[in-house]
């Protein structure tokens, strides 16, 4: 279960260091493009219902295998964390 | 022994739903009214459908009831096994082994009392570790020492080897037996260290628990039967309920013993009713079935605080193993005629 948590975070590191790296060489104006800002934030959230997803997903094709649930519940629990990512995208039209 | 990932939602998940498709409180009130070939009807008609229709031609009665729970709990926990991986695997398989040590022990009392293979192998229950290509192989064996060459390579090797000198020299099983238990119980808590919080910590307690339980049942035997043995002799390292020197000294002061164990912070309030009932009434039976309750509740309460750890596992494997005696114990008590109220004390109901 946290064997996945290190690569998300060494991910948003080497992410973090591009950043910064790119404030060094522009004098002025802000360290990072507004869209760029918002696929960042799009990216990690999307990451994140990733990972939520991976557990809900192996729980409900265990409930499956055991026809305690339909596949349709299934199929919705699973992607619920997805709507992490919808809010996400609104930091794009913002 | 698998090297992948953990796998505790998918577990966790089957295990829930077959939880819920065990027999209710109210089933056990409805097969108390029942005859042993009732009881064999309704569970043909619920969980136990397969077992039932493959054995009914070779067994009827209690015996179909009985091979046909034993057949189906080996279903179920070699499951559990098949779909366990990395850490998980390897907290169930621990427990589990203790149907290995069972299996192990009836072989070797089988060859010991020259039993066919055919009639041992109906008594084992196949839902330990070693794979059934193994279970086989012991039964196709004639000698203990061969017994002891097949298991190779499994944790009770060594310590029945050892054991085996002492058994020729005496003849008598129990130094194989014990060697067999004490390889179990030490491998339960091995290398698991200490930890403090979270539900590594509760899988360590619960192991404890049962090594407590373990200690506590052999000291209450010894203490009331009078029996001249060393106690130190039986006691397993691990527990905290007793050290080494206080099980030498309880064994003998029945009352004092009691009082040990209530006075125990962990265990004492969780069993009060128990002890009461133990020290006026002389019902170890009673006694027991109040421990096996309070690890069930307790495993249940886990299993809700921490939802996806090995907890839920547990406690359906307590519940299922629960489920088990308990519709034996029903259809031995029909068989040899108690009353209804005489059965329902014999059964570990919430």
């Amino acid at each position: 279960m946290i064997e996945t948590l290190p690569d998300v975070a060494l991910a948003a590191n080497s992410m973090a260091e591009s950043v910064v790296l790119q404030a060094e060489d522009g004098a002025s104006g802000p360290a990072i493009e507004q869209g760029a800002a918002a696929a960042i934030g799009i990216g990690l959230a999307a990451i994140g219902a990733g990972y939520a997803e991976r557990g809900i997903g192996a729980a409900v094709v265990g409930a499956l295998a055991e026809d305690s649930i339909s596949a349709g519940i299934g199929i919705l629990l699973t992607v619920l964390p997805e709507t992490l990512v919808i809010f996400a995208l609104v930091a794009l039209f913002v | 022994m698998s090297s992948s990932a953990s796998n505790p939602e998918y577990v966790n998940a089957r295990v829930r739903s077959r939880r819920n498709a065990l027999f209710s409180d109210e089933d056990y009130r409805k097969l108390i009214r029942m005859g042993p070939s009732e009881i064999a009807r309704f569970m043909e008609e619920h969980e136990y459908e397969e077992e039932i229709n493959r054995l009914g031609a070779r067994f009827s009665g209690v015996d179909l009831i009985e091979y046909s729970l034993n057949r189906n709990l080996a279903k179920h926990f070699d499951d559990l096994l098949e779909w366990a991986d990395g850490r998980v695997y390897d907290q169930i398989a621990r427990y589990l082994r203790k149907f290995d040590v069972w299996n192990v022990k009836t072989i070797i009392r089988g060859i010991y009392t020259d039993t066919p293979s055919e009639e041992i192998g109906t008594d084992l229950i196949r839902a330990g570790e070693l794979p059934d290509r193994t279970v086989d192989r012991l039964l196709e064996v004639e000698t203990i020492e061969d017994v002891i060459e097949v298991l190779e390579g499994t944790l009770f090797y060594e310590p029945l080897d050892s054991a085996y000198e002492h058994y020729e020299e005496t003849g008598a099983l129990v130094p194989l037996e014990n060697a067999l238990d004490r390889a179990f119980y030490e491998n339960l808590l091995g290398d698991l260290g200490r930890p403090t919080e979270g539900p590594e910590a509760m899988y360590v307690e619960f192991l404890q628990a049962e090594i407590d339980f373990r200690n506590a049942r052999n000291a209450l035997r010894l203490a009331r039967s009078g029996a001249d043995l060393d106690p130190a002799e039986f006691y397993i390292e691990g527990g905290v309920l007793f050290d080494r020197s206080e099980l030498s000294r309880l064994v003998s002061d029945y009352d004092a013993l009691v009082d040990h164990i209530a006075d125990d912070p962990r265990y004492g309030d969780r069993l009060d009713a128990a002890l009461a009932r133990l020290r006026e009434a002389d019902s170890l039976i009673a006694f027991e079935h109040a421990v096996d309750a309070a690890l069930l509740e307790y495993s249940d309460r886990l299993s809700s605080v921490y939802p996806v750890s090995v907890s839920a596992v547990f406690s359906y494997i307590l519940a299922k193993e629960r489920e088990v005696e308990n519709i034996r114990a029903i259809a031995r008590g029909r068989e040899v005629g108690l009353s209804e109220e005489e059965i329902e004390e014999e059964l570990v109901i919430l």
